[in-house]
């Protein structure tokens, strides 16, 4: 669905990613580990086309999207979940919500989609009037998915969504990017809790100062002591 | 009582002036410094039409506006859209000047140096209310000023437009991730300021004269109400106007008239340096708003 090849980011004179490839076949969710500053994000908003590669290609369904504005993308099934939620503070939920569906226009499809969005989330609804910077860190992460399935994604892309979550509700994020996965929607995730990102991936690239310095299936990263110290810390 | 009402119908269109720059400062973060040549246009072009092709005001006024439209967006098309990140590129503040500078001379030598007396809608006429006699001009300026200000109310508040304009303010890189195409919007701002400008221009232009100058004998007002409003504050940008229009009409009553733009600009100064986030930064009015986002 996604293959990045021989990518090198940078800004300005200085280059941040080197020289990466990876990719995401339909319906996996596939984990790109790193500790901060290994350009993880860089990465995403490269993805997404709010930034350019220097080189390289990006291909999203067969077709080259490294020069694509964020808005085809949208248009094309590629949805970014972007770190540290950034929900739009002084807008209402429910307005933070149908500024997800922006490039939709049929008003029948936004209100069936806002129904099975209000479904799964129930506190959306019941906050949907309170400014979006009244929610608490977790509903505001919700909100932040809630917001990008209004296009129905094909490709939901999530960068660090446990960040500043406390641990129990990283797990409540966790279990629902299981189900949003399940339910036909690829994923990819950026993050620095290896373990719960892990533990729900089919595959996962460990990224270190700007290179890609191991994949493997999920378990296996996961259960290799050694990774573990070398590039994440403690886990 | 007459006064008073000529200063709150200088005051709303000072408003409306504010109006238009705060409409590009909220969008872009940046000062529209070609904004006072793209009032003068609008009020010399309506000049032109009203005075040689002899069409009726709102004729005049409507073609007034669609040239502004045009001229706004070749402006941020020209002079702002090609130097792409503008938090991290301070060119803006030359193109824009230069903009002016270039609509200035061309003014200049299309319609002459010579100021012209710009004709009051509904010629001029007096009504006499309560036993104080008001034109109709002034209180057309301020009914005009008052809808075109609630209307931008609620295009902002309850459209879909409106959210992607208050998105794009607020973080433009994430609503270009829900698909916002940040560049449409800020160039759609351009339009609806131009707009306004040539409907201020227009209604002001019978009390100040019209004239290539209007860029900085009336141009320079909308700024300081900006400024005194709060930059980017659209209510704001109506408190700012109508407080100087009062602070005018109060400082042309007890000092010379040499001496009234420099009494406003003292006072302009003044709210600058004690509230820099202009009057509706005051305590007074921010209570209970939200400040602070959780992260």
């Amino acid at each position: 669905m996604l293959q990045v090849e021989n990518v090198t980011i940078g800004y300005g004179k200085t280059e941040v990613v080197h020289n990466i490839s990876f990719h995401v076949k339909k319906g996996e969710i596939i984990t790109i580990l790193g500790a901060n500053g290994a350009g993880k994000s860089t990465i995403l908003n490269t993805i997404v086309g709010l930034h350019q590669a220097k080189e390289g290609s990006i291909r999203f369904q067969d077709k080259e999207i490294s020069k694509a504005r964020p808005d085809q993308l949208v248009q094309n099934g590629m949805r970014l979940v972007p770190e540290g939620r950034q929900i739009f503070p002084q807008h209402t939920v429910m307005e933070n919500i149908l500024l997800g569906a922006y490039i939709e226009k049929n008003a029948k499809k936004i209100h069936s989609r806002l129904h099975s969005i209000f479904e799964r989330f129930p506190r959306l609804e019941e906050r949907k009037n309170q400014m979006g910077g009244t929610l608490s860190g977790g509903e505001q992460q919700m909100l932040a998915i809630a917001r990008a399935l209004m296009t129905e994604p094909s490709l939901l892309i999530l960068d660090e969504p446990s960040l500043g979550l406390a641990p129990i509700i990283v797990g409540e994020v966790f279990a629902l990017l299981k189900q949003i996965s399940s339910s036909g929607v690829t994923v990819l995730l950026v993050e620095q809790m290896a373990n719960s990102a892990l533990k729900i991936s089919d595959r996962a690239y460990v990224l270190e100062t700007g290179r890609i310095v191991l994949e493997g299936r999920g378990e296996e990263i996961r259960n290799n002591a050694d990774i573990a110290k070398a590039y994440l810390g403690n886990v | 009582m007459q006064e008073i009402v000529t200063a709150l119908a200088n005051g709303s269109i000072y408003a409306l002036m504010a109006l238009a720059i705060g409409i590009i400062y909220s969008t872009t973060q940046i000062i529209n410094f070609a904004h006072g040549s793209v009032i003068m246009i609008g009020a010399m072009t309506s000049y032109w039409l009203l005075s040689i092709f002899h069409m009726n005001y709102f004729t005049a006024i409507l073609l007034a506006v669609l040239i502004n439209i045009i001229l706004s967006m070749v402006i941020y098309k020209v002079s702002v859209e090609k130097l792409g990140d503008l938090t991290q590129n301070s060119s803006w503040i030359v193109t824009l000047f230069g903009a002016g500078i270039i609509l200035d001379n061309t003014a200049r030598i299309l319609f002459g140096t010579e100021p012209k007396a710009y004709p009051f809608l509904f010629d001029g006429h007096v009504i006499s209310i309560f036993g104080t006699k008001i034109m109709i001009h002034e209180m057309m300026m301020i009914l005009v000023a008052v809808i075109i200000g609630v209307l931008y109310q609620i295009v902002i508040q309850k459209t879909n437009f409106g959210r992607a304009v208050r998105a794009v303010s607020f973080r433009p890189d994430t609503a270009r991730i829900m698909g916002i195409r940040s560049n449409r919007i800020v160039l759609m701002c351009f339009a609806i300021s131009g707009a306004v400008a040539a409907i201020s221009g227009a209604l002001i232009a019978p009390i100040t004269f019209a004239s290539y100058t209007m860029t900085y004998s009336v141009g320079i007002k909308a700024f300081a109400a900006a400024l005194i409003g709060g930059l980017g504050n659209t209510k704001g940008a109506f408190i700012g106007g109508i407080s100087l229009g009062l602070i005018e009409g109060i400082a042309s009553m007890i000092v010379p008239g040499g001496l009234k733009d420099a009494i406003s600009f003292l006072i302009m100064i003044i709210v600058i340096i004690v509230l820099p986030g202009g009057i509706l930064s005051a305590k007074l009015f921010t209570k209970g708003e939200l400040k602070t986002e959780k992260i």
